[in-house]
């Protein structure tokens, strides 16, 4: 393995939690695969659409995103929004990242 | 080949993974989530052809897709039962193998066979008793990691540091409870194989005696599948303990002593095999001494059983 090859493993396992704490706020607002990647991508979360779609059809399934098919328009989509629970794990994973960072700036200095 | 080809084979492959029932529902959003991709590189300007084109390159191997959306294992045997596999497999293969090549071996010198046929013989049977072995071992890991009751590691609240693995062995881990089923089929297979085919090549000459079927033999079995039933029980117990030492020491005595009362009486191996294998003539004498071996052998087997259980037991 390449140290390119090693530092792409490690960032895709630090940033893996913080899609689905991405997903489950944003998704208070409805929205639809494609649309979320842009959103998420747009606000800075470097995210594939090969890790975005079945993550959420894992949070369906665990009960933190509710699902409804819209096919009011041409082009039918699946329409994902957060549930009770998602708000709560919500709540937990975002309190849980503050204490992470506060933890990693109190570590000692790289140069 | 036309634009929508690639689209709808690359969704057949990501979704041959997905359970029956959600295929439909995971093909029309990755449809809809593919179309939105490619309008979206099509609005910038891009030939629709080269929009999709990208788009499907970069969603990636539709395999590492498929495992995303499988929530299924895409393996045979998972880190959970690996080891134990491993464990089992490596153990069988090194006490079976040999014991099957010496077996083969012998019952083809005692049958008069040639150097060549001995050779060939010895080996294509070793292959075949490793394949087999390797096969239904592997078959009952798959079945327990597909349909086994306990949790994923992972998901298991319960552990408590009482639950950790001993140090020393205490005869009650997975991999016993599983050697001591397999080695019973096997037993159990011997027997029949013996009653009905014969070890010896070209003689219908079984070991034990044919008058055991089906009254002693049967009641064998049922012995044998108590000896099962209880290795299952002292693994879902997690240890021995003296009450199953009891139960393990009854079933020893259940199967020595009926065991030790035909062999004396003449009852248990075929007066017929030695006399018809050992060509020269001194095959009565060749049962005698063997009779008494197989005599030392139960006893001494049984007594170790029934002890090494209530030693485990008083740990």
């Amino acid at each position: 393995m390449t140290d390119n090859e090693a530092l792409e493993t490690h960032l895709q396992e630090l940033r893996r939690g913080t899609i689905v704490l991405a997903c489950l706020r944003l998704l208070r607002h409805p929205g639809y695969g494609y649309g979320l990647l842009e959103e998420l991508q747009g606000r800075g979360f470097d995210t594939d659409a090969n890790t975005l779609y079945p993550l959420l059809r894992r949070l369906e399934k665990q009960g933190h995103l509710r699902s409804e098919w819209n096919t009011d328009e041409a082009r039918p989509r699946k329409f994902y929004r957060t549930s009770a629970a998602g708000h709560r794990l919500a709540a937990a994973l975002t309190d849980d990242f503050h204490a992470i960072a506060g933890a990693i700036a109190a570590l000692p200095q790289e140069d | 080949m036309n634009a929508t080809t690639f689209t709808e084979r690359y969704i057949l492959a990501v979704t041959r993974a997905v359970p029956e029932k959600q295929r439909d529902d995971v093909a029309a959003e990755l449809r809809a989530s593919i179309a939105d991709q490619i309008d979206a590189r099509m609005e910038a300007g891009m030939p629709a052809a080269d929009a999709e084109r990208e788009v499907l390159l970069d969603l990636g191997a539709p395999d590492e897709l498929a495992a995303g959306y499988a929530d299924r294992p895409l393996h045979l045997v998972g880190p959970r039962y690996y080891l134990d596999w491993l464990r089992l497999l490596k153990l069988l293969l090194a006490v079976v193998l040999p014991c099957a090549a010496f077996g083969i071996a012998l019952g083809q010198v005692l049958s008069g066979a040639e150097f060549g046929p001995v050779v060939g013989s010895t080996v294509s049977g070793v292959l075949s008793v490793g394949v087999h072995l390797a096969f239904w071992v592997t078959l009952i890991f798959v079945l327990l990691e597909r349909y086994g009751a306990r949790p994923p590691r992972e998901e298991t609240e319960s552990w408590s540091l009482d639950g950790l693995p001993q140090p020393r062995e205490t005869g009650a881990t997975f991999g016993d409870m599983l050697s001591t089923l397999i080695f019973l089929a096997l037993g159990a297979a011997a027997i029949l194989w013996d009653l009905n085919l014969g070890f010896v090549p070209g003689e219908n000459l079984s070991f034990l005696d044919p008058g055991l079927w089906p009254g002693w033999v049967t009641g064998l079995f049922v012995v044998m599948a108590l000896e099962g039933a209880l290795a299952v029980i002292v693994h879902v117990t997690g240890r021995w303990t003296v009450p199953l030492a009891v139960v393990n020491a009854v079933l020893g005595l259940a199967f020595a002593v009926p065991a030790l009362w035909l062999l004396f009486d003449g009852a248990l191996l075929n007066p017929a095999f030695f006399p018809t294998v050992v060509t020269s003539g001194d095959g009565a004498e060749v049962h005698q001494i063997l009779s008494v071996i197989a005599g030392f052998g139960i006893v001494g087997v049984t007594l170790w059983d029934i002890i090494d259980a209530f030693r485990k037991a008083r740990r």
